[in-house]
């Protein structure tokens, strides 16, 4: 692990080679550990160790250039500084630079475990034979991927700002197929530390699903359903919402916060009162760092609270021309949700779909946050209360704004992955009106 | 089952040891001697590091990829200051480089891998060994040994053609080209903001195994791109137009060859007629799709749905697997007779081009789709006997030195129709239609049956001929139904090839580059929505 004094030695060296006002430099470390399986044995593995140092350089006259180096050598550290500031030399000012900030108080974030950290195959692959054994046990067929991350990140400048942090992840996902391609369930457990990472509840959901999902598949028109998004689903569908509270595209009109005829959504209710959306460093649950891209202290902030859009993202430089503070970035997003369990929602569903998870999730139209996307690995009609047939997937046309609009209820929220987005804490939703546009025929 | 922890991790001490290795990057990949078909001594040298080490700790099988990545991005963004009809003009310019190693061994039957920025031999030895103790922990959960289709030694030294190295041109003079194409966009005030980049990319690389072969390869590839955005606030909408210039394995030139500055003036006026063109009817179309539109649908609908790893299901936890299975290769009518499609590593400027893959062989072309029927997978070595072939078809890539390689697409392209069929032909046959250039929105599900695109442009072709611009399109279709749906494919006159440098595959995710070159063609009564 590159320790707090390893990170200030060598940001220190960088910015003692610099000769240009302005120095800032980016450095990250990861060591990380692999096991991926598929048709019920392990295919591919690995451990490896990558290392990054990104420096920028700026001129008086606001002339910026960046490089980033792989290698610590001094002379390759010291090559890496000459070529950002040639690059900031030959560059033209960049008016929307701002100065360089002094030392800041950034959080020190609890998120970083150390038996993690220091795990290898003999603590994983117990984990993969747990998914294997039910697969074999079920007359399935599992793939999946199993890994962890020891991290450190350290940001420093000439203006005397430092920064270190250390923080760890993993994460195992598996999909369990029946025999002939039939059905599919999936299931990941997810976590700072893989003590929480449990191989036979995941194969236990996943092979569950695959089951349940294994008779004929009825295969509804498409249409406007009401749907129980399970988290997974939830947090890819947040996670294209959340990333969206730019300040600067909404007061320009190319945002879902953009009024008609000029002005922002901003301080507006636009979803019911128990729609609360959130980024939170705090949460030792989820990996974040103590400062984001502008280096400003990453905190607690609210996008949507209590169904009114609380916050807009403002970076340095449009809060300065806005006259406002800046915010920080939403560096990762909390869905607050109910006091209901999933059985909760789908007891109180007369006809709807339990959806698993969603797949190849894109823009149609950036402005209206309007996405494509499928349905994968378990759709499930939900008739009176109870959960009946297994369903086709299908593809989906329908923005994160009208499905927060559209909830009518929420689960508690837990640690979720999607397929598209980095890890959240959302709940499960239950929706109206989501648009499924045309059946997929893929299991 | 316990793993073995072997001794000297990479610690602090060695961490920071890496002062030892000053530059080593440049020094090993030093400028080819043009006559020199071997590669660099001291590169043979640390190879040979690996390969003995792997052997005398029972590995079957090893490889060693020292690697050096460069890339560069230099361009601007010219948007409107808060509240003002003002410019800001931001230029922006990035030069990255990664350098190290990864081995890959086979022991005890399976694979293990392991990868460090540290390249000397002693940690070169490390890691190899590190790499036989993941797979022999590994061979505990193995579902059956590897198995490698053989592979002919090679020593040799290869760059891809180009005219002019793009790192040896200025970045002065790289800004310069992209700022004067984006004031040109800008010169209209109701053109919301331009932006442009240039970037390029050289991957050097340095392959040696206990096959004998020895290999040094160098690739130099471009991306360059110009976009302007139009905003109307009175009716809240926002629209784009792009000039994609097709990214390739090729040097300056072909940038130069792009007439960036040329083609500015229309994307300007080409936004506005966007953000004033009416939406679309929804309903079943007769679709003409070009070049910089198409490569888009035959990569996710045929170049993904033909890779032997997802058809076995290596792929079913993330990218997905296939519908078009094992059974039916060689047989099954995927679409209209008049497809032939290839993979390809050879053709000149394909992001996928290279002389050798990862695994060592020499790449080729071969049929994927012929008269419409599927032919072959795209394979790597250790996959080729599960097929029932003989030798690897050479797609075997890892993104980084850090990257386990694995099976990664060619070049996959569609041959061109009839010489004399030009692209008015295929437009003055369709009643009511939709002429789509460029890419847009792209999803399929994850066993490639179910698409829908969206595109950059599209025109509405009425009675035989194209009219006037439309707005929110997306279509939608199956795969199969769709290939068979196409009657017509213009001449080669007409065939280009764009693609990609971020195709994802994978755990932990790679990346891929790679081109896909077709003619314009015609695919009819295809379904057709409007977007919100």
């Amino acid at each position: 692990m590159l320790s707090r004094q390893d990170a200030k030695n060598i940001i220190d060296k960088v910015i003692g080679y610099s000769k240009l006002p302005q120095c800032q430099v980016d450095l990250t470390w990861t060591e990380d550990v692999f096991i991926r399986f598929a048709n019920n044995g392990i295919t591919t593995s690995g451990y490896r160790i990558t290392q990054q140092v990104s420096i920028s350089s700026v001129t008086d006259d606001k002339r910026e250039g960046n490089a980033v180096v792989s290698e610590l050598a001094d002379a390759a550290l010291k090559r890496g500084v000459e070529q950002a500031e040639e690059l900031a030399r030959i560059s033209q000012p960049n008016p929307e630079d701002m100065p360089a900030l002094g030392p800041q108080k950034y959080l020190t974030l609890e998120n970083f475990d150390s038996f993690t950290a220091a795990a290898r195959g003999d603590v994983m692959i117990p984990h993969v034979k747990a998914v294997i054994d039910r697969a074999r046990t079920d007359k399935l067929t599992a793939a999946g991927f199993i890994q962890r991350s020891a991290n450190a990140v350290a940001v420093g400048n000439k203006a005397g700002l430092f920064g270190y942090h250390t923080f760890t992840d993993s994460s195992l996902t598996n999909t369990m197929r029946s025999a002939g391609g039939t059905s599919s369930g999936w299931a990941a457990r997810t976590s700072v530390s893989l003590k929480d990472v449990d191989g036979e509840t995941a194969a236990r959901i996943s092979a569950e699903k695959c089951l349940r999902g294994a008779g004929a598949r009825k295969k509804l028109d498409p249409g406007k359903y009401t749907v129980i998004l399970e988290p997974a689903a939830v947090d890819d569908l947040v996670g294209w919402l959340g990333f969206n509270f730019d300040a600067r595209r909404a007061e320009q009109g190319r945002s879902f916060l953009s009024k008609q005829g000029g002005g922002t959504h901003l301080g507006e209710k636009m979803f019911p009162e128990y729609v609360t959306l959130r980024s939170d460093p705090m949460n030792p649950k989820l990996a974040a760092t103590p400062w984001g891209p502008s280096l400003l202290p990453n905190e607690r902030i609210a996008w949507i609270d209590k169904g009114v859009v609380k916050n807009l993202s403002y970076d340095r430089y449009w809060a300065n021309k806005a006259g406002k503070d800046p915010t920080p970035a939403p560096g990762n997003l909390v869905l607050d949700g109910q006091d209901n369990k999933l059985e909760d929602l789908i007891q109180s569903t007369e006809r709807g779909l339990l959806i698993t998870r969603l797949y190849y999730i894109r823009y149609l139209q950036p402005q209206t946050l309007q996405l494509t996307g499928l349905t994968r690995d378990g759709v499930f009609l939900v008739e009176k209360g109870k959960v009946t047939d297994p369903v086709t997937n299908y593809r989906w046309n329908e923005s994160p704004v009208r499905v927060l609009q559209n909830t009518k209820k929420l689960t508690q929220p837990s640690r979720s992955q999607g397929d598209e987005m980095g890890p959240a804490i959302v709940p499960a939703i239950l929706v109206t009106d989501f648009n499924l546009a045309s059946v997929s025929d893929a299991v | 089952m316990r793993t073995r922890r072997p001794s000297g991790f990479l610690t602090r001490r060695s961490f920071l040891a890496t002062g030892a290795s000053a530059l080593l990057a440049n020094k090993l990949f030093g400028a080819p001697a043009a006559s020199s078909a071997k590669p660099e001594p001291a590169l043979e040298k640390l190879g040979a590091v690996a390969l003995a080490e792997a052997k005398q700790h029972g590995a079957t099988y090893a490889d060693i990829r020292i690697n050096r990545y460069r890339q560069q991005f230099s361009g601007y963004r010219l948007s409107p200051q808060r509240g003002s009809n003002k410019t800001d003009e931001v230029p922006f310019v990035t030069d990255q480089q990664s350098f190290g190693f990864g081995v890959r061994v086979i022991a005890n039957g399976q694979w293990g891998f392991a990868a460090s920025p540290l390249v000397t031999a002693d940690e070169i030895a490390r890691i190899t060994r590190e790499a036989v103790v993941v797979a022999k922990a590994n061979s505990a959960l193995q579902a059956s040994p590897v198995q490698l289709a053989p592979v002919s030694a090679y020593t040799d030294r290869w760059t891809n053609a180009f005219e002019k190295d793009p790192f040896s041109i200025s970045v002065d003079e790289k800004l310069e080209l992209i700022h004067s194409a984006a004031l040109t966009i800008k010169k209209n005030p109701k053109v919301f903001s331009a932006f442009g980049f240039l970037a390029f990319r050289g991957e050097d690389k340095y392959f040696a195994s206990t096959e004998g072969s020895s290999i040094q390869q160098y690739v130099v590839q471009g991306m360059p791109l110009l976009e302007a955005t139009a905003v109307d606030s009175e009716k809240n909408i926002s629209r784009t137009r792009s000039y994609k210039i097709p990214p390739a394995s090729a040097g300056w030139e072909a940038v130069a060859k792009a007439n960036i500055g040329e083609n500015a003036p229309r994307i300007r006026e080409e936004v506005l007629e966007h953000l004033a063109a009416p939406p679309v009817t929804a309903g079943k179309k007769d679709l003409v799709l070009l070049p910089s539109h198409l490569w888009l649908t035959i990569h996710e609908s045929i170049g993904h749905s033909t890779e032997l790893d997802r058809a076995l299901g290596y792929e079913a936890n993330f990218a997905g697997t296939s519908f078009m299975t094992i059974e039916k290769m060689g047989k099954y009518q995927v679409g209209s007779a008049l497809m032939n499609i290839f993979g390809d590593r050879t053709n000149e400027g394909g992001l996928a081009s290279v002389k050798y893959d990862d695994d060592g062989v020499l790449t080729t072309k071969f049929p994927i789709i012929e008269q419409g029927v599927f032919k072959h997978y795209q394979t790597i070595r250790d996959q080729a006997h599960l097929v029932g072939e003989k030798e690897s078809r050479g797609c075997c890539y890892a993104d980084s030195w850090s990257s386990v390689p694995f099976q990664r697409m060619p070049n996959v392209w569609l041959e061109a129709g009839p010489r004399t069929v030009t692209p008015d032909d295929l437009i003055s046959g369709v009643e009511d239609g939709i002429l789509i250039e460029g890419d847009g929105s792209f999803s399929i599900d994850q066993q490639r049956y179910n698409f829908q695109f969206g595109g950059d442009a599209f025109w509405e072709i009425k009675g035989g001929r194209k009219r006037g611009m439309l707005s929110r399109v997306a279509y939608q279709s199956k795969t199969t139904d769709f290939w068979h749906a196409c009657d017509g494919i213009a001449g080669p006159g007409y065939w280009q090839q764009f693609g990609t440098f971020f195709d994802g595959k994978g755990e932990p995710e790679q990346i891929n580059a790679v081109s896909h070159g077709c003619s314009p063609a015609r695919f009819r009564q295809i379904n057709v929505l409007v977007t919100d």
